[in-house]
């Protein structure tokens, strides 16, 4: 199942970025080879100016259309590099158009464009841009590449949380404290997760990972669930295979019973609510719903056939 | 009501001190070396951080791809007529989607609804319940699954798919019950 969701993502998302730049190309959405006014004011440096343009302007550049009276001003900035060549830069407040072939020429936010015809005695340059193509998929090239480095940096950040919390789960697991856990709580244990023996360390690991969830401390809970994940994971007969009682397990992780949401009423503090805590209530409710669904769900779909274990990859 | 949430706070901040002062006291008292406990215990976790990285490329490109292409967008245009059917907000509909692909995104979004509708709005506190009350399926797959090194996830994807639609049809309905 993750195997085509998956698939789905990067092949629905490739396509669709590419059906799109055909579509801009078509349309001629950015209005290639067609060129602007832009209105020069005072100098403010060698070669360079502050500009503005229009709205409607700007609209006859981009869809051709000739008939609107909107003469909103958006300021910019007018570099000339030489006779033929200069640079543009919008000021904040441009339109959306303009900050995506802002976005297309890439980061240092200035749009290199062709200087077509000059009056610079009346106040007014021609300009056109170089031909812009491609908008939707240089953005998903770029969106993977950056994912890619962020993945890294997530894992590695992980590193001294994790060092940290597995260092403190030993000793609680050398004192017998995660045992005294998975004790206390077998009458729920053994009704959610009957393929693992009583008292397993796993046990221990995931009522660690739920409370530390429920109290909205993410940071301890993760090292506690890959914990819980590795001892469920000795218990595996199929490497690389999930069992039951993992999925049971994540089902419980991420729908879990939520006490404190932490992040989304730090959120409601930041825009101004008068109350940002009143989302406890709804919030412990919903997921205490989800959670059951989510339990039943799993061990519903456990039985499925589609979801057997395939013996063929079992090692 | 308000004393409940002050506990709920306190308990919350004390936790994770309360439960590094617990585990290492009591464990000195059953003569653990907690030192060397702390240590022992500790080298897993390089291991384990690593091996999750190939499975946190994969997944979270993939979503990027998806977001980036407004792919996404699409979806929520298509999915329209079914959540008027059910009377779910248009306007939180990309918090829906979003919030079991990426945690990163479905912030962005909560902060950009609340800012357009209010935090305190129908739809604020609608999103922020959506926001608090489930976790990022697919970044909790990845990384989970990934520290065991597991390929075949089995039901695990449709299990906290239809988890998660449960939870937006419960936060839907306690919104509406308990505020509006």
């Amino acid at each position: 199942m993750l195997n085509y969701v998956w698939l789905g993502l990067v092949v629905i998302g490739i396509l669709t970025a590419a059906g799109r730049d055909l579509y801009d190309s078509i349309e001629n959405v950015y209005g290639n080879e067609r060129s602007f006014p832009v209105h020069i004011e005072e100098q403010t440096g060698p070669g360079e100016w502050n500009a503005w343009c229009t709205a409607n302007e700007l609209q006859r550049k981009f869809s051709g259309i000739e008939n609107t009276e909107d003469t909103t001003r958006f300021v910019l900035s007018f570099a000339r590099q030489s006779s033929t060549a200069g640079v543009l830069r919008p000021e904040s407040g441009a339109p959306a158009i303009l900050l995506t072939v802002q976005e297309s020429f890439g980061d240092n936010g200035s749009i290199p464009c062709r200087i077509t015809s000059d009056s610079s005695r009346t106040g007014l340059v021609y300009v056109s841009f170089s031909p812009i193509r491609f908008v939707y998929l240089k953005r998903v090239t770029n969106a993977a590449l950056d994912a890619a480095a962020l993945a890294v940096k997530i894992a590695l950040g992980l590193i001294g949380i994790m060092a940290l919390w597995l260092g403190v789960m030993k000793v609680a697991e050398e004192a017998g404290i995660i045992a005294i856990i998975a004790r206390a709580v077998r009458p729920i244990t053994t009704r959610l997760f009957s393929d693992i023996p009583e008292d397993h360390p796993a046990i221990g690991a995931m009522i660690m990972n739920i409370s530390a969830n429920m109290l909205g401390l993410g940071n301890a809970a993760t090292p506690f669930g890959l914990k819980a994940m590795e001892e469920l994971d000795k218990l595996n007969k199929h490497a690389g295979t999930a069992t039951n009682a993992m999925v049971t397990f994540l089902a419980l992780n991420t729908s879990c019973v939520t006490l404190v949401p932490a992040t989304a009423i730090a959120v409601r503090a930041a825009t101004g609510s008068s109350d940002p805590a009143i989302i406890i209530g709804t919030t412990f409710l919903t997921s205490l719903v989800a959670t059951v669904f989510a339990v039943v769900f799993a061990k519903v779909f456990q039985r499925l056939s589609v979801f057997r274990v395939r013996e063929k990859e079992a090692s | 009501m308000s004393i409940l949430r002050e506990i709920v706070t306190i308990i919350s901040v004390l936790a994770i001190p309360g439960l590094i002062l617990f585990f290492l006291v009591y464990g000195q008292f059953k003569r653990v070396r907690v030192y060397e406990a702390v240590v022992e215990g500790g080298k897993e976790g390089f291991t384990i951080a690593v091996k999750i990285i190939p499975y946190l490329v994969a997944m979270l490109v993939g979503i990027a791809i998806f977001r980036a292409s407004g792919a996404m967008d699409f979806l929520i245009a298509g999915l329209q007529p079914l959540t008027e059917l059910i009377g779910f907000p248009a306007e939180a509909m990309p918090m829906a989607l979003m919030r079991p692909l990426s945690g990163s995104g479905s912030l962005g979004i909560m902060s950009e609804i609340l800012k357009t509708y209010g935090p305190d709005s129908f739809i604020g506190v609608l999103t922020s319940t959506l926001m608090g009350s489930t976790e990022t399926t697919f970044y909790v797959i990845a990384v989970y699954f990934g520290a065991v090194n597991v390929r075949n996830t089995r039901h695990a994807l449709p299990t906290g798919l239809l988890a998660d639609f449960v939870s937006f049809l419960a936060a839907l309905f306690f919104v509406k019950l308990l505020f509006f």
